[in-house]
């Protein structure tokens, strides 16, 4: 039988999961290396929803070096489920990103896997695809 | 003795079913590739079982399907295949789950037409009842080739 302790624990655990989630969108947008270098797993596999793909240190310098620069991050999370020690997370996010030098707005789903490690939760996949433009009205 | 033995017996019995082994490199990968030689070949009754029950799965154009509406789609020939070839590229195992990346190359058959349909996926298997059931897979279209 679930105990009342249990189940706190379980939102604890997913809120704990959300809130690294957004702190990675944040973190992005302002570039902060130190932040993602904290929330991204050293073996990140980040697969843009252009077929770019990005491992942790290219990742990062993509963003502080300014080739690749989101301007605004705005993320909806569908749903989190937990495999032990991962955490999947499927949602959708509106995205302004600059990259090398082009401007685009981006509607995008993804998928993303983190694992619990050293005590914290850190994105270990990303894998994004456009959504359907919406039809106009 | 023979209660003691007994005794033993009783709590040693959940930690061995609690220490049963997860599934292995090898068998994450080959139940990958069962699941897409299942989806090939139409195959629902080897998808059922290759499919857990909160199956998300999310196509190239980002839309998301249940176990029931992805078996519905294979059942009914809306999802069809002239060839699926799938390449995995990275498995790693956490405790309960392991994670495949890789690339497939696809033709799908939809309204008459082909269509070549080459993807990275990301997929994650879950250990469960004795076997990994797919959970979940995210899919993004390879860029095309510059042309040369």
């Amino acid at each position: 039988m679930m105990s009342v302790a249990s189940f706190a624990k379980d939102d604890a655990r997913e809120a704990a999961l959300k809130t690294a989630e957004i702190s990675r969108f944040e973190a992005q947008v302002n570039a902060d290396a130190k932040v993602l270098g904290q929330l991204l797993d050293e073996g990140l596999e980040y697969t843009h929803s252009n077929g770019d793909l990005d491992t942790k240190a290219s990742f990062i310098d993509s963003l502080t070096s300014g080739k690749r620069d989101y301007v605004s991050s705005v993320a909806t999370i569908e749903t989190v489920r937990f495999f032990g020690d991962v955490g999947v997370i499927r949602g959708k996010a509106n995205v302004t990103v600059t990259s090398d030098g082009k401007s685009q707005d981006l509607h995008i789903g993804y998928t993303d896997i983190w694992v619990w490690k050293d005590g914290r939760w850190q994105m270990t996949a990303w894998r994004s695809a456009r959504l359907p433009a919406p039809a106009a009205k | 003795m023979r209660s003691r033995l007994l005794l033993l017996l009783l709590v040693s019995l959940p930690l061995t079913v609690l220490a049963s082994p997860r599934g292995d490199e090898a068998s994450a990968r080959a139940a990958l590739l069962a699941r897409f030689d299942a989806a090939l070949h139409a195959d629902v009754a080897a998808l059922d079982k290759l499919l857990a029950d909160d199956l998300e799965y999310c196509g190239v154009s980002a839309t998301c399907s249940t176990k029931a509406q992805y078996l519905d789609s294979i059942r009914s020939g809306t999802r069809k295949f002239r060839s699926l070839a799938p390449k995995v590229d990275r498995v790693t195992l956490f405790a309960d789950s392991a994670v495949l990346t890789g690339k497939v190359y696809a033709v799908s058959i939809g309204d008459g037409t082909e269509r070549n349909v080459d993807a990275y996926f990301l997929v994650v298997l879950a250990w469960r009842d004795g076997r990994w059931q797919m959970t979940n897979q995210g899919s993004t279209l390879l860029q095309p080739k510059p042309k040369t």
